[in-house]
């Protein structure tokens, strides 16, 4: 099998740059990284020097992910004959036992941890994650709550996939909500928050759900789901009989602009294809049968 | 005025101006390394944590409260302001203002500061003031009255003088603030070597009074949500979106990114 540098012809400094712009973005491309990092590792642990230790941090969490237990084991031992009292090692051998799923082995290791320092926001979420893997929910969003407490409001963002899942769309609209605060320029949030206020359903739900599928669309033109949402429920309000005339034609006029906006679209994304023509009825077909009517 | 100019050897500016220069510099450096191996550990309790996690978020629903529902937005309010069980009105926190006599990891901090700080600059200020002493080292470019001169003009002796002319310690004294910039660029912000922001944050006093401050930071949270109000920024957000054709740049393009590099 080629080699990572044999086949992009780069040398181990862009590899190791490649890895830390990937560190810094938080990306998780779990596979390229293991490529990387483990031609990295073997070939040229020497000349990293001190950047191996967050490496091997990387990789091994990489390698959890692709089910390489081999790579993940050999970078364990590394870092822990390396740091052999460091809580964010044991954190990565606790994560190696929750992949084999001896949670109860995982448990004790982050439990060890919490008693030694309270405030380690990292052991936390492993044993939240832990929960959520053997499927106590129940418990997880206990755990949740607490944790949420003391951190970054920023981890809402974990929890509010719980709520939906159980149906408990409250729940779920206040957890975006408070992603929303945080980061308001994020349509991704807006548009989640749009769909969950959709499902909940009601009028003033709609109304919400609407303006804010608007707002996803403001903050990034290029938002397909969110374009359809708000045809969607434009089209919802409009059909409803307990509107006024004026809400009425205001929806009208928002879910024809919105029908405008797709069937643009789809011409764009027809361009040069000889069936262009059948994929624009296809369209419009669609958008009619998306009508909501009055039952 | 017609104040003969005072010629200095330039052996002066060779042997004592610049060495006083280096001398505070390297002292500066050697300070702020002393300070960082001195460190302490800080742990902070949970409670600590949560309580500031308590303030980020009410400043946050300050700020960008304006992106959610009226509704949700007044529920918060309410949570944290509410006259009989809001979060801000209801929580005391237990407080113990930290005397320096008593808490024993204060005293250390204390003693640590002043070892480090103040300590070399009386001692290099008296070895200068004892080393170079007897002539004017250098001119201050203002002129000062009479009374800046046995300030000034330590070792000294001259009724004649223009205050202007400075004795080396003084020239010391202005180094210490004077690098203070140049201690910045090189070492970074928040060095250990910045003497006169370590000196103010003593004068104000509470800088290790933390616990002191929660009841004070969680009344002036619950003031200022008080006073903020709810601009729905989402108001008119259907008629700014459909005032222009969206832009479809770049969705369908042909080309797309392979592979890892």
């Amino acid at each position: 099998m080629a080699s990572v540098s044999e086949m992009y012809d780069v040398g181990w400094e862009e590899m190791r740059d490649k890895l830390r712009k990937w560190r810094e973005e938080n990306c998780r491309n779990s596979e390229q990284i293991v490529d990387v990092g483990e031609e990295l590792i073997s070939e040229h642990a020497s000349k990293l020097g001190d950047d191996i230790w967050i490496i091997y941090e990387q990789v091994m969490i990489a390698a959890l992910d692709c089910s390489r237990d081999d790579l993940a084991l050999t970078c364990l031992q590394e870092l822990e004959k390396q740091f052999s009292d460091s809580h964010r090692v044991k954190r990565l051998s606790g994560m190696r036992l929750e992949a084999l799923e001896r949670y109860d082995e995982a448990n004790k290791d982050y439990d060890a941890i919490l008693q030694d320092d309270p405030t380690n926001t990292a052991a936390r979420k492993r044993k939240i994650s832990i929960l959520k893997a053997q499927g106590k929910s129940a418990e997880a969003i206990r755990e949740l709550n607490e944790y949420l407490e003391m951190t970054h409001p920023q981890l809402y963002q974990s929890t509010y996939c719980f709520p939906c899942h159980f149906h408990s769309y409250g729940k779920a609209a206040f957890c975006l909500e408070e992603l929303m605060m945080t980061n308001p320029h994020n349509h991704l949030y807006c548009e989640q928050y749009a769909e969950v206020k959709y499902t909940q359903g009601g009028l003033e739900n709609l109304e919400l759900s609407r303006k804010y599928f608007a707002q996803a669309l403001r903050l990034n033109n290029r938002n397909m789901r969110a374009l359809f949402g708000l045809y969607m429920s434009a089209s919802h309000i409009a059909a409803s009989p307990k509107v006024s005339a004026k809400v009425k034609k205001d929806n009208m006029k928002y879910a024809a602009w919105a029908a405008t906006q797709i069937n643009r679209a789809y011409k764009l994304a027809g361009r040069g294809t000889k069936e262009n023509k059948c994929s624009m009825k296809a369209v419009e077909e669609m958008l009619e049968s998306m009508q909501i009517t009055m039952s | 005025m017609a104040e003969p100019e005072l010629l200095l050897d330039s052996n002066i500016r060779l042997w004592v101006v610049l060495p006083i220069v280096f001398i505070t510099f390297f002292v500066g450096v050697i300070r702020h390394y002393v300070s960082i191996l001195l460190q302490s550990d800080k742990k902070l309790t949970l409670e600590q944590v949560s309580d500031s996690q308590v303030l980020i978020r009410s400043r946050i629903l300050r700020e960008n409260g304006k992106y959610i529902p009226k509704q949700s937005f007044l529920m918060r309010k309410f949570y944290f302001n509410n006259q009989e069980d809001g979060f801000f009105k209801k929580t005391k926190r237990k407080v113990v203002p930290p005397s320096p006599m008593t808490d024993p990891s204060m005293l250390t901090d204390m003693m640590k500061g002043n070892v480090t700080n103040v300590l070399p600059m009386i001692l290099i200020g008296g070895w200068i003031n004892w080393t170079f002493s007897g002539f004017v080292t250098t001119k201050v470019p203002f002129p000062l009255t009479l009374r800046f001169k046995p300030m000034l003009q330590q070792g000294i002796e001259l009724l004649s003088l223009d205050a202007s002319w400075v004795s080396s310690a003084s020239w010391y004294f202005l180094n210490v603030f004077g690098l203070r910039s140049m201690y910045s660029l090189i070492l970074g912000q928040d060095n250990g070597a910045d003497q006169s922001r370590i000196m103010q944050e003593q004068m104000s006093g509470a800088a290790m009074a933390m616990p002191a401050d929660t009841n004070k930071a969680f009344k002036a949270e619950w003031e200022a949500l008080e006073l903020t109000d709810h601009q729905w920024a989402l108001e008119s957000v259907e008629e700014d979106l459909m005032s222009r054709e969206l832009d479809f740049d770049g969705m369908f393009s042909k080309e797309l990114p392979s592979g890892i590099f």
